[in-house]
C-alpha cells in the first residue's frame, strides 16, 4: 500500500494539469475495487523493474497493478462474450509461444496469459496487463508455429506499448466528473466504469499509427524468438484475400488498416534487415485443433 | 455435393499466383546480393513456387527467380494451408456469401455483443490456468530449437 502510494504521488507530481482532486479520487476508487481481485497474481510482477520508469511510464501514471486489473476486468468480458475452445492442449501451446514471445520483450515479467476463444470471425485482441486472445477463427488459418508467434508478437506490441491503456486514460480523464458521480449512485466496480461497456475497448479502433507500430514490434519480436520474421506477413497476406464485405473480417478490417497496406508499411520498415536473419518456422510443431 | 467433390479433386499442392505490389529484382537466389536476373514492375502477375524466409521464387512472363515476399501481394483463391478452412466454411454455410448463415453453435463477435458482454470469473480463471512461466516457456523454445537473439526495433518508415 504503501509503495503504491508513493507511486500515486509521483504520477501526480508529473501529472500535469489535470485536477489534482479528481485525479486522486480515482485513483483511490480504482485502487479499492482492485486489490482483492489482482492480490493472488501479480506475485510474479512484483517488484519488476522496467527499463523507462516502468510504472510511471503511460499517461498519468498508470501502475501496472492497476493496468493488470483493468486488463482483468476486459479479459473477464470478452470471455463473457466468447468462451474459451475446450482444448487445453491447445491453450496451453498458445501460451507457451506467447509467452516465449512475450520474454523477448522489454515487460517479460508482466502475468502474460493467451487464449483462442470461440468465433469464427478472424480476430485478435490485447488488454492492458498483458491479457491476450485470438479468435478459432484466425487460428484455423494459421500454417505454422511461426505465423502464430507472429500473431501473438503484434498483441503483445499493443499491451507493452499501452495502445489501449492509452486510449482509456484519455477517455477516463475526458469522463471523469460523470465516473465520480457515478460512484454514489451506482454499484459496479470503479474498474467496469473506466472501462465502458463489457469488452467494447477491444472493437475499438486504434490510432494507424498504433496498428503499423505494433506490425514492426511483431516482427521484431519474432525474430529475437528465433522463429522466421515473416510469420506475421504470411497471416496478413491470407488476411488480405477475404472480401471486405466478409462477415467473419469485418471487425477486424473496420479496425485496422487494410492487410495490404499493413503489408507494404512493414516492407518498407524491414527493408533488407532481415535477410541474414534465419528463423524457424515450425510448421509441423503447430497444434492442430482437433 | 458435387461442389465439395470438386474442390476435392483441385491439387492442394496447386500453384499460388500472385501480383507484384512494387518494382522489385527478381534474382537467382533469395539473397540481396544474388544476381539480378530480371526485374519485376508493379501489377505483374506472377506464380509463385516456393518460399524461403522472406523470399518467395516465381515465375512471371519476365522471367524466373526470388523476389522479396513482401514486394508480392498473394492472389485469389487458395488460402494457402487453409484450404480445410475453405472447406469448413463451406461445411459451415459461411462460405460464398460472405455472411455466418449457420453454424454449428460457434458464433461471430460484433461490437454489440462485446459491448453486452458480461464479465466471466469461471472462465477467466480457467484461462489464467493455462499460463506458462518464463522458464516453462524458455524449456519449449529449447524444445524447438529456437534461439534468442539480440534485433533492434524499427523505425517507422518516413
Amino acid at each position: 500500500m504503501t509503495r503504491w502510494l508513493c507511486m500515486a504521488v509521483l504520477a501526480l507530481g508529473c501529472g500535469a494539469a489535470w485536477g489534482l482532486d479528481l485525479e486522486q479520487e480515482l485513483k483511490k476508487t480504482l485502487k479499492e475495487s482492485v486489490q482483492q481481485k489482482i492480490a493472488p497474481q501479480t506475485g510474479a510482477a512484483q517488484g519488476s523493474k522496467e527499463p523507462g520508469g516502468g510504472l510511471l511510464a503511460g499517461l498519468g501514471g498508470t501502475s501496472q497493478e492497476d493496468e493488470v486489473a483493468i486488463g482483468r476486468q476486459i479479459a473477464g468480458n470478452l470471455l463473457g462474450a466468447a468462451p474459451l475452445v475446450k482444448d487445453k492442449r491447445l491453450q496451453k501451446y498458445v501460451n507457451n509461444v506467447g509467452r516465449w514471445v512475450a520474454s523477448q520483450s522489454e515487460r517479460p515479467d508482466l502475468p502474460w496469459h493467451f487464449g483462442v476463444i470461440e468465433s469464427n470471425d478472424i480476430n485478435a485482441f490485447a488488454a492492458p496487463g498483458g491479457y491476450i486472445f485470438l479468435t478459432r477463427g484466425l487460428y484455423r488459418l494459421l500454417g505454422s508455429e511461426a505465423e502464430l508467434a507472429g500473431v501473438l508478437a503484434h498483441e503483445v506490441g499493443h499491451v507493452i506499448r499501452q495502445h489501449h491503456l492509452k486510449i482509456l486514460q484519455q477517455s477516463q480523464l475526458l469522463d471523469m466528473g460523470g465516473k465520480l458521480l457515478a460512484k454514489q449512485a451506482g454499484n459496479n466496480s470503479a474498474v467496469q466504469k473506466l472501462i465502458g461497456s463489457g469488452a467494447e475497448v477491444v472493437a475499438r479502433s486504434l490510432d494507424k499509427n498504433a496498428e503499423l507500430e505494433a506490425d514492426r514490434i511483431a516482427v521484431v519480436l519474432s525474430a529475437r524468438a528465433g522463429y522466421d520474421a515473416f510469420g506475421l506477413p504470411e497471416v496478413l497476406q491470407q488476411m488480405g484475400h477475404f472480401a471486405r464485405d466478409d462477415g467473419s473480417v469485418a471487425l477486424l478490417f473496420k479496425t485496422h488498416p487494410h492487410p495490404d497496406d499493413r503489408l507494404e508499411k512493414l516492407g518498407l520498415a524491414m527493408g533488407g534487415q532481415f535477410d541474414a536473419i534465419k528463423g524457424q518456422t515450425l510448421e509441423k510443431r503447430l497444434y492442430r485443433i482437433k | 455435393m458435387i461442389l465439395l467433390a470438386l474442390l476435392f479433386a483441385h491439387p492442394a499442392w496447386a500453384a499460388e499466383s500472385g501480383t507484384a505490389l512494387k518494382a522489385d529484382a527478381l534474382r537467382a537466389e533469395p539473397f540481396a546480393d544474388a544476381k539480378e536476373v530480371a526485374a519485376l514492375a508493379a501489377g505483374d502477375k506472377v506464380e509463385i513456387l516456393k518460399k524461403n524466409g522472406g523470399w518467395l521464387q516465381v515465375k512471371s512472363a519476365r522471367g524466373s527467380g526470388w523476389v522479396r515476399m513482401l514486394s508480392i501481394r498473394k492472389g485469389e483463391a487458395r488460402k494457402g494451408p487453409g484450404d480445410a478452412a475453405g472447406l469448413l466454411a463451406l461445411a459451415s454455410g459461411r462460405a460464398g456469401t460472405g455472411k455466418v448463415v449457420a453454424t454449428t453453435g460457434i458464433r461471430g463477435l460484433n461490437e454489440e455483443e462485446l459491448k453486452s458482454a458480461k464479465f466471466n470469473e469461471p472462465e477467466l480463471k480457467l484461462a489464467e490456468s493455462f499460463a506458462t512461466s518464463k522458464a516453462d516457456a524458455q524449456k519449449f523454445a529449447v524444445q524447438g530449437k529456437l534461439a534468442a537473439r539480440k534485433f533492434d526495433y524499427l523505425a517507422a518508415p518516413q
